[in-house]
């Protein structure tokens, strides 16, 4: 399993797009790293998350990689998740910040 | 990035407190670091199980780019654990601060791998220079 964080802002993504979201990351991982996803889904409390000071719209997607990643193959990895976040809500990728962590 | 994630007892940080200390991370990191205000994401939760508080009251992560030095890290540590003191009234040895390095290569936002800490201003203006082209 790939153990996947994703915190998202509580009222922003709507139940049927974090069941896509759920399913595309799962492909995800499955296709590029051999292994399903183990999802954490957090929703930040209305009032909670703040970027720049200010209300966020941000959603946080960090994946831990079982073994490191060469960055020739993160950069593209960390473009496919993004255009995964950005075409299934609609949300700009200033909204999105991607993570593929390598192992401790 | 960097993402400060902060995880307190339930009702300890009124919406109020966590306004104002979103404020503050928001201004210590930029003063100790020089990075731009919009990196900066301050997430608030409450009796989040992956985050113990092991008998404390507040628990806060900074996940931020490696290649701050120590003291920047300690003022870092220092000052926000001031801040929700300040705002929350929730004594300091009650309040957990730590801070871990990213590196920036692992990061991508805005479409783009995060600049490498002191180079935020050129990658702002690249980043800000590809807008219209995306939009074109």
């Amino acid at each position: 399993m790939i153990q996947c964080t994703c915190l998202v802002q509580e009222g922003q993504i709507p139940a049927d797009t974090e069941a896509a979201l759920r399913a595309g990351l799962d492909d995800f991982t499955t296709r590029n790293f051999n292994a399903p996803a183990a999802i954490n889904w957090i929703e930040i409390d209305k009032g909670s998350g703040f970027t720049a000071a200010k209300p966020s719209t941000s959603s946080i997607v960090s994946l831990a990689a079982h073994a490191p990643v060469e960055q020739s193959a993160r950069v593209p990895l960390l473009k496919e998740l993004c255009a995964l976040w950005t075409e299934e809500t609609g949300c700009s990728l200033d909204e999105v910040v991607g993570v593929i962590n390598d192992p401790a | 990035m960097p993402l400060y994630l902060c995880n307190a007892t339930a009702g300890a940080i009124s919406d109020d407190a966590k306004e104002k200390i979103a404020a503050d991370i928001t201004r210590i990191h930029c003063a100790v670091t020089d990075a731009p205000p919009i990196f900066v994401h301050a997430f608030f939760r409450e009796d989040a199980a992956e985050m113990p508080l092991n008998g404390k009251t507040v628990f806060l992560m900074g996940s931020i780019r490696a290649g701050r030095n120590d003291e920047q890290k300690s003022r870092i540590v220092t000052e926000i654990r001031q801040s929700i003191h300040d705002h929350a009234a929730i004594p300091p040895d009650d309040i957990v601060v730590m801070i871990r390095d990213t590196p920036a290569s692992w990061v991508m936002e805005g479409g783009d791998i995060m600049p490498e800490p002191g180079e935020e201003a050129e990658w702002l203006a690249a980043h800000e220079a590809q807008k219209p082209a995306e939009h074109a």
